[in-house]
């Protein structure tokens, strides 16, 4: 629980640099899967408001670079960050300008 | 066809509904004549004259072979749809069937007549479209 929101701190959002990028991206998705199952709910509950949109869009990023069983995890922890954060936090990674 | 093992009918539902929210966050639309060339109304996400226009595109993967790319605009959405094709035969299969709708594209008012590099059927749909399709023809009858 604490990895996720250590890793979710400190978006690489303003670097051009894209191994920066891709390193962050790879963390965060190690720090998905290691969850367990039921732990899901738990751990979207605790992140607030910008945390859901932030989790969203490592979601999002996640997706286009599918692995085995990472898609699997991420269609879980999709379905919960929307509980969480509705349609609006599809919205707002839709319009962001500068991407995770 | 394919037989489908057990983790792959889990991730059916979460992966259609993840469509689903999605599509929904990206259908909202609005009327929006081209700002480069008068009185023409262009699909943006197909013309891409300007990048404010556009939304980000979205990928949502059920595994490394089926995908769907989102991409909206101020005006238009497309989606592209990788469909999961296991051996050679479903490969030609799939090709026939898509090509088949593809030719009629005409018909069906949302499909593409080319698909995406990588992608293997294409919607495209814009405001006018939709407003007929959603309120089905009611601006007829205000008039």
């Amino acid at each position: 629980l604490g990895a996720l929101h250590v890793v979710l701190k400190n978006p690489p959002i303003n670097t051009k640099n894209q191994n920066v990028k891709d390193r962050a991206e790879g963390l965060v998705l190690k720090v998905l899967t290691a969850f367990k199952s039921s732990d899901l709910e738990k751990g979207v509950q605790s992140l607030d408001r910008n945390g859901v949109d932030l989790l969203m869009k490592y979601i999002y990023k996640g997706f286009e670079r599918p692995s085995e069983n990472s898609s699997a995890v991420l269609l879980q922890w999709h379905e919960k960050a929307l509980a969480a954060g509705g349609v609006g936090s599809i919205v707002r990674v839709l319009t962001a300008r500068k991407t995770v | 066809m394919s037989c489908l093992t057990l983790s792959q009918t889990a991730t059916l539902r979460p992966y259609l509904n993840a469509v689903r929210a999605t599509l929904q966050a990206a259908l909202c639309l609005e009327n929006f004549s081209s700002q480069v060339v008068e009185r023409h109304n262009k699909p943006e996400v197909e013309v891409r004259s300007s990048k404010e226009l556009l939304l980000q595109p979205v990928i949502i993967s059920r595994n490394e072979k089926e995908k769907v790319l989102i991409e909206g605009s101020i005006n238009s959405v497309r989606v592209s749809i990788a469909v999961k094709q296991a051996d050679e035969i479903e490969k030609i299969l799939c090709h026939k069937f898509m090509r088949f709708m593809m030719m009629r594209a005409e018909n069906f008012f949302i499909l593409r007549r080319k698909p995406v590099e990588g992608y293997d059927i294409n919607v495209q749909t814009q405001t006018g479209g939709l407003r007929h399709s959603l309120h089905g023809g009611d601006r007829q009858r205000d008039q």
